[in-house]
């Protein structure tokens, strides 16, 4: 038995993962995540992305420049929580109690 | 997983490895130098799986070698989650292997990788009756999450430091340090953040630029007034923060820099090519391999196993050579033909539709993929192009992305390689003095 062909390592997703999800009918890149959890590791996308959509676009038969990629959010490596403690910006709700 | 005598220091390189010391990896002590890198010091000493992964408790170790992918956590120094090739040997360091029990070479939880060979969906695992759904939980919560909590709290917070500045480049490669020289030799305060170890980027992989030419260019660079911050990570751009910030994390403190002109060169990432057991410890990235190789005067492996894509033909090609004139025995096999590696602790062989080959090492040349999530941030269009290596930053034709005051040049705009994105960098940066 061929062995599992792992697309994105920090979640542990494979190639049948993908299939199995566009046979669901997920087929969105955002679907695709929720989905199946590529992307949502401590990599955040960084080795998985671009093979994720390009696989995807082959298996749904859509032209690559057609699918997008993911939201991008911060923080874009992983980062020790006690980097953000003493930033200024850090306390902004605690200015403003209306916003909460 | 101890294999002594595969991977080895060339002598050659004896004079720029730094100082030597000793460090504890999984229980071993190993010898090291002040220059290497935790992950690389772990192959030459032998110790080989670092880690577990997240679901199917596979082993781990490193994949890229550049702090990008996840297969090289470890826990240091009793805090955990850190990457083994961005942590420099310090004397006395202690590492030890996260996500297994009992150890990362000898992990029990990995029987779920057999126990569910076909797959495991989460989603429907045990959810028709509710007494095996709580079962299910307890053991899944088991077997996922990262690492445990730190021994120790904090002692101290790090520092917040606001840095304003005419230019900032992110990306110290070849491309970046390039585009930051010409902005600052034209007057303009610049700064360039680099996330590795030493800046130099794809230069410090490639035998055809190598580790001389890295130092060179960044000593061009902070020769010129160029302020690099090294080891130093843009983690986000907060564009409703005073007209837009970008949080810049660095070992000792966080930056919040303010620039007139932002310069992305964040290059590509190391990335996987689709075989059978691709995952497997001692199936790196090629540039991994290279950087091994020309930064750290390490041989890998003296069985090469190259898997390969058209695309980046002529880099494999240098790599190769490379290789074999350090003694290494190098095969070079299409990814069309591959099935599968052979080997589950440490790859064995690569399966090919005619043949098995026997290896040490199996080095993925894939096309790297432009690092581009944190131009996405600020707005910048990106397109998928599989042969550029994924999602590149779409600009025009003096490097200027679709926000005003951004600019990308090198990889991160699809894939040239170290020679090219120099030249490019070069160009990108001159173009943005003209239009200052």
């Amino acid at each position: 038995m061929a062995g599992k062909i792992v697309l994105c390592r920090c979640e542990d997703m494979t190639l049948a993962d993908l299939e199995h999800s566009v046979g669901r009918g997920y087929k969105d890149i955002e679907e695709v995540k929720r989905y199946t959890g590529f992307g949502t590791g401590p990599c955040q996308g960084k080795e998985c992305l671009a093979v994720v959509a390009t696989q995807l676009a082959r298996l749904c038969k859509q032209p690559p420049a057609t699918v997008p990629p993911f939201t991008s959010r911060p923080p874009l490596a992983p980062t020790p929580l006690k980097l953000l403690a003493r930033d200024p910006g850090a306390h902004r709700f605690d200015d403003d109690p209306g916003d909460d | 997983m101890y294999i002594a005598g595969v991977a080895r220091r060339l002598s050659g390189h004896d004079g720029v490895r730094g100082d030597a010391v000793e460090v504890r990896i999984a229980d071993t002590t190993v010898r090291a130098f002040t220059d290497e890198s935790i992950a690389a010091a772990a192959l030459a000493s032998g110790v080989r799986v670092l880690s577990r992964s997240l679901k199917y408790h596979r082993p781990r170790t490193f994949f890229c070698l550049e702090g990008h992918c996840s297969g090289c956590l470890v826990r240091l120094g009793g805090v955990p989650n850190l990457r083994a090739c961005q942590a420099p040997c310090t004397a006395g360091a202690e590492v030890v292997g996260q996500n297994a029990f009992p150890s990362a070479e000898v992990d029990l939880l990995g029987a779920v990788d057999f126990l569910f060979s076909r797959g495991l969906d989460h989603h429907t695992l045990m959810t028709s009756s509710s007494v095996l759904n709580k079962l299910a939980n307890k053991v899944v919560r088991q077997l996922s999450g990262l690492g445990k909590l730190p021994d120790h709290a904090v002692a101290s917070l790090p520092e917040v430091q606001r840095y304003d500045v005419d230019v900032c480049v992110i990306g110290g490669g070849p491309a970046g340090l390039e585009a930051a020289t010409a902005t600052a030799r034209a007057g303009r305060s610049t700064v360039v953040v680099d996330d590795q170890l030493r800046p130099g980027g794809s230069m410090r992989t490639d035998p055809r630029t190598g580790r001389q030419l890295a130092e060179a260019t960044w000593q061009a660079a902070a020769s010129s007034g160029v302020a690099v911050l090294a080891r130093s990570t843009a983690i986000g751009f907060f564009p409703e923060d005073d007209g837009g910030v970008l949080a810049v994390s660095a070992p000792d403190r966080l930056y919040r820099v303010y620039a007139k002109q932002w310069i992305w060169a964040t290059g590509g990432y190391a990335v996987n090519l689709p075989f059978g057991d691709n995952d497997r410890p001692g199936v790196i990235a090629a540039r991994a391999v290279g950087r091994l190789l020309v930064d750290h005067g390490i041989v890998a492996g003296d069985r090469v196993v190259v898997i390969e894509v058209p695309e980046v033909t002529e880099d494999a090609t240098a790599l190769s050579g490379a290789l074999a004139a350090a003694g290494a025995d190098v095969h070079r096999v299409a990814l069309h033909s591959v099935v599968s590696v052979k080997g589950r602790s440490w790859v064995s062989g690569v399966v090919t539709d005619r043949q098995k080959l026997e290896c040490d090492i199996v080095a993925v040349a894939a096309i790297p993929a432009p690092a581009s999530e944190g131009p996405r941030q600020q707005g910048c269009k990106v397109v998928l192009d599989p042969p550029a290596g994924g999602f590149k930053v779409v600009v025009d034709e003096l490097g200027r992305t679709t926000t005003p005051n951004v600019w990308a040049c090198g990889d991160v705009c699809g894939y040239l390689g170290p020679a090219a994105a120099a030249a490019d960098g070069a160009r990108v940066g001159a173009n943005v003095i003209a239009n200052f």
